[in-house]
């Protein structure tokens, strides 16, 4: 009503709590934090095959046309990953029966509708990928129909897997894309949150392969997550620019978040901002890793990529937490 | 040990949960009223509605009870009745909240000692009542019928007063006279001749300029004063409200003035000095049809604005502007006399001063201003016996206490003393939370309960005052009973209306008609009640040419509008002295009190206190509702706040939403803390907390410990010496913070 | 609707009889109200006002819901069907007003406008109670003479109308003086 206005008081909710809403807990972050890891996974899985096929770059092969053994893990955790984070989506559902629902239909304005089927069509291709890399273990068993299917896939692989990294993009850049479209929470509605997501999930991944590699495959993947870690500084700083020069709302709701003292776990948003994301999750690996690929042999145990890892976790949470705490669109 | 002369004999009873509703008789609460689920349209088929009046608080609108399948789904407003006219407030439409009280009492019980420990007994009807019968019998014979009073509030005492007047027993205060609408109403006698009633006679929504001192409309919820001032507000209206508090009213008021408390009447005496030395007011009128203006302007000679801007706070131009507005609105213009007048012991001059400041306006019956609404005339039966020797004797000491209502012979106040002092050996307690509610203090009241030889309790719910009597009689709400025809309130289009039950009394509750009817009974006397109430209630009906069937239907009779103008040069035929309005009453200065108002400076506050003003909250009325979880269920009804300044605030160092204890000036701490809103909306001279918080008793389970209680912290009361009313917004506190 | 803020005493009543009618369970509410004072002592002002779903002619939550479950029906108005509806609550997050809540039993639930009932040709359960008669269930297309004189030379106001959803509820704002 007025500008002025200094004292709110709302039947609904508490008055210190008006107008916040928390709608999502820790389902959805945590959701979208294994989407984005798989959505990375499957990228640079997928890239160092199309490398490896196309135009024979990348570490030693073994021989099956799979080029490392990082690739091997990651592109089975890539889909299973996803798996678990589908599973924590569906737990958080308040009608879990209804669950069928979402695919009687195709709600083309919802960016839900899209995403869940975007995540039907992920498995097949990336498992079928998972499984050429790994037709070694697969052939084992000698089931004729899958090892057909194996044989028909390894021949198309570079497709499959110039595919699959389209998929990987989109399933990076739809964890952000999902909130970004509420153009309700102010903080949410930004453009930019589908790239920060993305580059976040690849650096991720990154961090996570090369927490797996063996030892002679550390140093590839630990330039990707210094590029990825790079360019996400980058995002980071346009998304915060971004907010921070919007309209009121999106300024209120972005200082709510890089200078809020609204809690989470105990600490104010703004020291998980700062300290935990940026500074522990970005800039410390970053230094890390350039320092290693400097050959500066730090011989610490792999602290960085554990902090990647971290840092895009508690990006999830933030965002998800901070988007709510905020009141929507004044 | 003599037995009634140790100050601790009765231990406070804590009423075990097997005596209540919930353990025993959950399963019977429908899902989905209290925790409703599901959504509503199935339940609607076999819908039957039961029109009735509400007991949520006094003002008694009409309700259309849904019952389906024997449960209370919902209550709304009756469209018959003239009160509601199909709407409700909050609290109205909560009733279910009651109702389906887990909490509420089931059966009948007994105090007795076991093994050295007081507690309670469950017991049958027939035993409970046979123990009040014999007791109070008792008493009556060795002490007489003086030794016996009743306290009581709500309308299902009528059988009660009927009970006791068999026995001639005449010792009946209602605590709505002492600390609520008392001086109103005997102001109105004084000035007019006729006791003001409810709905106050205020033609609200034809007027074009409305003065509020204190009264709240819109927190205090009555619901037809409120439909009115709305439709004013359509029509529009200018309102004026002196608060020292940004009340929901003084949001929509043309003019707030935020006036020190307990300055009021020099307030009224400057505006009153305007209107008289500007030549503005209804001269004409006061000429006519008033006597004593000379002595008036006497007295508010000196109180020019800039004197009384001192005194209040308000300055002195705004005093006039707002004088002026009003004597250029007259006669469609009042100034409201409120409901709670009870303030400072001094509330039977103010409100005369309110009358004062009408007559002034000449508005007396014109639209707009004051007018007498009637009542629905329904011929009473004869009564069936007769005590004349008892009932001529009247029991208030105060010279000005009504002579006129058998329902209120003694001050409250007076009741507690006189226990107290051991002249009254018996308490009689229908729906009076006697701790919480009287304000001699709650220690006053604890005193007096302790005291007494022999005490009951009808009421609905464990309230404190459950704890500390002999027996506990559990009445059935007002949605399981009959009770006496309402042609008790006067309106635009009389009316009598029908309290009916909409469901069957839940548990081992009785309704009062025949808890009164079993004690008489017990005492010999058959035939006081007619066969079933029923059967009175048709009786009474027939006389008026009607009969319950037929009002069954609607609930209500109503009249046509009755004209409520006066022509000119009607004579106004008032019942006072001099058959005038009297602004100057000679009844008052022949019983040595001010012919007219006169302010006088209350106590101030010490240093670091502020004084402790008390209201409403919408959607609750303190005991009746304290324990309603359909009502308490949203965030602004869960507990009172103490509202501080934010200068006060700043200089205790209290933060919005901090819990505090409060002190008095007598240095009682409440027992519970209560949260502080710093707030913008009130002076920095007072703070204000909500009535009806802080309960201690436990088995209200949803009641106990939200909030604190107003009533605790009052240690000083201030009784009107005219009239009886007793005040106690002298009192004052501080914060304690909480370690 | 239109809400007439002038005289709304912010009572509640209308929030109670919407939990009776529509059988909103305990520490919910399809509707509520909003007390705002604003200014400094002793130049104050003050709005009352009971908030419920817009219907929106835009609706985002429409727009966001994965299944259809959220709808608009034929009235224009903005319906759940429970027996489709998951519970994602990509809704609420959508919903700039925060009109709607997870009800314990798993869907999605908000104002209905008391569809039920306006199908019997009655009025909402809030409008029929409010003592104020602060709450005017209107017909845009089809204005009474009426609400035209209600609303006629009054500041009214929709909320938050630049989040592009074309809410239908329209304020008369507590700002209007007496008489206007
Ligand atoms: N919802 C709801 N409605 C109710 C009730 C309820 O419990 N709940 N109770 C009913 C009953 S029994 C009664 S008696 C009425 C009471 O209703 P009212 O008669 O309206 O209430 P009061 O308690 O007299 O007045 C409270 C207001 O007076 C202000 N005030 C306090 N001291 C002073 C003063 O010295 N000068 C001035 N000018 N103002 C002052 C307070 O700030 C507050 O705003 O409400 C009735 N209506
Ligand atoms: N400190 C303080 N004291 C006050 C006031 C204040 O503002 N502050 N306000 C004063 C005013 S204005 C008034 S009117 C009085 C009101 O005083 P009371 O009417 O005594 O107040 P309640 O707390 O409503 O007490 C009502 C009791 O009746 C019971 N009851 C409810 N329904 C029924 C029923 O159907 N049958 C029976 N038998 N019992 C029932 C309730 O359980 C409760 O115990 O309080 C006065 N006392
Ligand atoms: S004003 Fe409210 S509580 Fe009082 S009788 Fe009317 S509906 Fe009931
Ligand atoms: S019932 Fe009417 S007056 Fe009361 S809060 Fe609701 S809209 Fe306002
Ligand atoms: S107010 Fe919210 S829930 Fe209602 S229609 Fe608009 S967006 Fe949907
Ligand atoms: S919670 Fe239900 S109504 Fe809301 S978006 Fe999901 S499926 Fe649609
Ligand atoms: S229209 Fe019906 S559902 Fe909507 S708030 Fe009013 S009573 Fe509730
Ligand atoms: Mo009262």
């Amino acid at each position: 009503m007025t500008e002025s206005a200094h004292e709110i008081i709302s039947t609904k909710i508490n008055p210190g709590v008006v107008p916040h809403l928390h709608i999502w807990e820790w389902h959805i972050p945590l959701y979208l934090f294994l989407g984005g890891i798989a959505g990375g996974l499957l990228l640079i899985t997928s890239a160092m095959i199309v490398m490896k096929r196309h135009f024979g770059f990348g570490p030693k092969d073994q021989g099956d046309g799979c080029p490392c053994l990082a690739v091997r893990i990651g592109s089975v955790l890539s889909p299973a990953l996803l798996g678990i984070g589908m599973l924590f989506l569906f737990l958080d559902l308040a009608h879990k029966l209804y669950v069928w629902a979402f695919y009687t239909t195709i709600q083309p304005t919802s960016p839900m509708s899209a995403g869940s089927w975007i995540l039907i069509a992920f498995f097949p291709l990336a498992v079928l990928q998972a499984m050429v890399v790994n037709r070694k273990y697969i052939e084992k068993f000698d089931i004729a129909l899958v090892n057909k299917l194996i044989v028909w896939a390894d021949d198309h692989l570079v497709k499959v897997a110039l595919l699959n990294a389209h998929i990987g993009v989109g399933l990076g850049i739809y964890t952000g894309i999902l909130l970004s479209f509420f153009s309700a929470r102010p903080l949410w509605s930004s453009s930019i949150l589908g790239m920060l997501f993305l580059m976040s999930g690849i650096s991720s991944a990154a961090a996570l392969l090369l927490l797996l590699a063996p030892k002679d495959e550390r140093h590839l993947y630990s330039r990707i997550d210094a590029n990825a870690i790079w360019v996400e500084l980058v995002i980071v700083g346009l998304f915060v620019l971004g907010g921070i020069t919007g309209p009121a709302n999106s300024h209120g709701a972005m200082m709510h978040l890089i200078a809020g003292d609204h809690l989470m776990a105990g600490m104010p948003y703004m020291y998980w901002f700062w300290g935990v994301f940026v500074f522990a999750g970005l800039i410390v690996p970053l230094l890390v890793e350039v320092l290693e690929n400097a050959g500066v042999h730090l011989h610490l145990p792999p602290v960085a990529p554990v902090l990647v890892l971290a840092g895009g976790l508690v990006l999830r949470f933030l965002i998800v937490f901070a988007g709510q705490t905020w009141h929507t669109f004044m | 040990m003599t037995i009634g002369r140790n100050m601790t004999r009765r231990d406070f009873i804590r009423i075990s949960s097997i005596f209540l509703a919930g353990a025993a008789a959950m399963p019977a609460i429908p899902a989905g009223i209290l925790s409703g689920m599901g959504s509503r349209p199935a339940g609607l088929a076999d819908e039957k509605i039961v029109y009735s009046f509400c007991e949520h608080c006094f003002w008694r609108c009409g309700i259309a009870v849904h019952v389906s399948d024997g449960k209370v789904t919902k209550i709304t407003g009756s469209e018959h009745h003239p009160l509601s006219n199909g709407r409700l407030c909050p609290r109205g439409a909560g009733g279910t909240g009651l109702l389906y009280d887990p909490d509420r009492l089931a059966y009948p019980l007994v105090r007795e000692t076991r093994g050295g420990k007081q507690q309670y007994r469950k017991a049958t009807w027939d035993e409970a009542v046979t123990i009040v019968a014999e007791k109070l019998y008792r008493i009556h014979e060795q002490y007489g019928p003086g030794a016996i009073a009743m306290l009581h509030h709500g309308y299902g005492v009528s059988f009660f007063k009927k009970m006791f007047s068999e026995i001639g027993v005449n010792k009946i205060a209602k605590p709505s006279y002492d600390l609520c609408c008392g001086p109103a109403r005997q102001a109105s006698v004084l000035t007019y001749g006729y006791p003001s009633d409810t709905p106050e006679g205020f033609d609200i929504m034809n007027s074009r300029y409305m003065m509020f001192f204190g009264t709240h409309f819109g927190e205090n919820m009555h619901n037809t004063a409120v439909q009115e001032i709305s439709e004013a507000i359509r029509r529009g209206a200018k309102i004026v409200v002196f608060d020292p508090r940004y009340s929901t009213l003084a949001g929509k008021a043309e003019h707030w003035l935020p006036i020190k408390p307990a300055t009021d009447i020099a307030m009224m005496q400057a505006l009153m000095h305007v209107l008289i030395s500007e030549n503005i007011y209804d001269k004409p009128f006061v000429e006519q049809h008033t006597v004593g203006f000379g002595e008036l302007w006497d007295s508010v000679r000196e109180m020019t604005p800039e004197k009384a801007s001192e005194i209040t706070d308000i300055p002195a131009e705004a005093i006039r502007t707002v004088a002026r507005e009003y004597a250029f609105h007259a006669p469609a213009a009042f100034v409201h006399s409120g409901r709670r007048t009870n303030w400072y012991g001094d509330a039977l001059q103010r409100i005369r001063a309110i009358h004062i400041l009408n007559a002034l306006a000449g508005n007396f019956k014109m639209p707009g201003g004051v007018v007498a609404f009637q009542k629905f005339p329904l011929p009473q039966p004869p009564a069936a016996h007769e005590h004349p020797a008892y009932e001529k004797e009247a029991y208030s000491k105060y010279p000005f206490f009504p002579q006129d209502e058998p329902s209120n012979t003694i001050a409250s106040h007076e009741i507690i003393q006189q226990a107290i002092a051991g002249d009254i050996r018996a308490l009689f307690i229908y729906g009076v939370n006697l701790p919480e509610t009287m304000t001699l203090g709650r220690q006053a009241a604890l005193d007096a309960l302790q005291k007494v030889d022999f005490s009951v309790a009808v009421d609905v719910l464990p309230a404190e005052v459950t704890g500390y009597v002999d027996v506990v009689l559990p009445e059935c709400t007002y949605l399981e009973r009959y009770d006496d025809l309402d042609n008790g309130r006067a309106f635009r289009t009389p009316f009598v209306a029908l309290r009916q039950p909409a469901v069957k009394p839940m548990f081992d509750s009785k309704p009062g008609s025949e808890i009164a009817r079993m004690i008489t009974d017990k005492w010999g006397l058959h035939g006081v009640f007619a066969p079933t109430v029923e059967a009175g209630l048709d009786k009474k009906l027939k006389l008026a040419g009607s009969s319950l069937e037929e009002i069954k239907k609607k609930g209500v009779l109503v009249m046509p509008a009755t004209d409520l103008y006066r022509k000119s040069g009607e004579p106004l035929n008032l019942k006072t002295p001099s058959g005038k309005v009297e602004l100057a009453s000679a009844q008052l200065k022949a019983g040595g009190f001010d012919a007219v108002p006169r302010y006088t400076p209350h106590p101030e506050a010490p240093e670091g206190y502020y004084r402790m003003l008390t209201g409403r909250k919408p959607m609750l009325t303190f005991g009746r509702t304290a324990n309603n979880r359909f009502l308490g269920d949203l965030a602004t009804a869960k507990e009172n706040e103490v509202w501080v300044n934010t200068g006060v605030a700043f200089s205790h160092s209290l933060s919005d939403g901090e819990y505090v204890k409060l002190k008095n000036q007598a240095g009682v701490v409440s027992e519970f803390p209560v949260k502080v809103k710093v707030t913008e909306r009130i002076r920095r001279d007072a703070v204000y907390m909500v009535h009806g918080f802080g309960h201690n008793s436990k088995q209200l389970t949803w009641a106990y410990k939200k909030g604190a209680s107003h009533n605790q912290l009052i240690s000083r009361t201030d009784i009107d010496q005219a009239m009886g009313a007793v005040g106690f917004q002298n009192n004052f506190v501080t914060f304690v913070k909480e370690a | 609707m239109v809400i007439d803020t002038r005289v709304c005493v912010g009572c509640s009543a209308c929030v109670y009889a919407c939990k009776s009618e529509n059988r909103v369970p305990e520490g919910f509410c399809r509707d509520w109200v909003v007390q705002e004072t604003g200014g400094s002592f002793p130049t104050l002002n003050m709005e009352n006002r009971s908030e419920r779903c817009q219907h929106c002619d835009n609706a985002p939550c429409v727009t966001y819901c994965p299944t259809g479950a959220s709808h608009y029906d034929e009235f224009g108005t903005v319906q759940i069907n429970r027996s489709r509806c998951t519970g994602c609550k990509a809704c609420m997050a959508a919903c700039p007003y925060d009109a709607r809540y997870v009800h314990p039993e798993g869907f999605i639930d908000k104002c209905t406008l008391c569809r039920h009932r306006l199908e019997k040709g009655l009025e909402t359960a809030c409008v029929s109670i409010c003592p104020t008669r602060s709450l005017n269930l209107v017909d845009f297309n089809n204005m009474t003479s009426d609400i035209r004189a209600l609303a006629g030379g009054k500041e009214v106001y929709r909320q938050k109308e630049h989040a592009g959803t074309e809410p239908r509820l329209v304020w008369i704002s507590a700002r209007n003086k007496p008489g206007a």
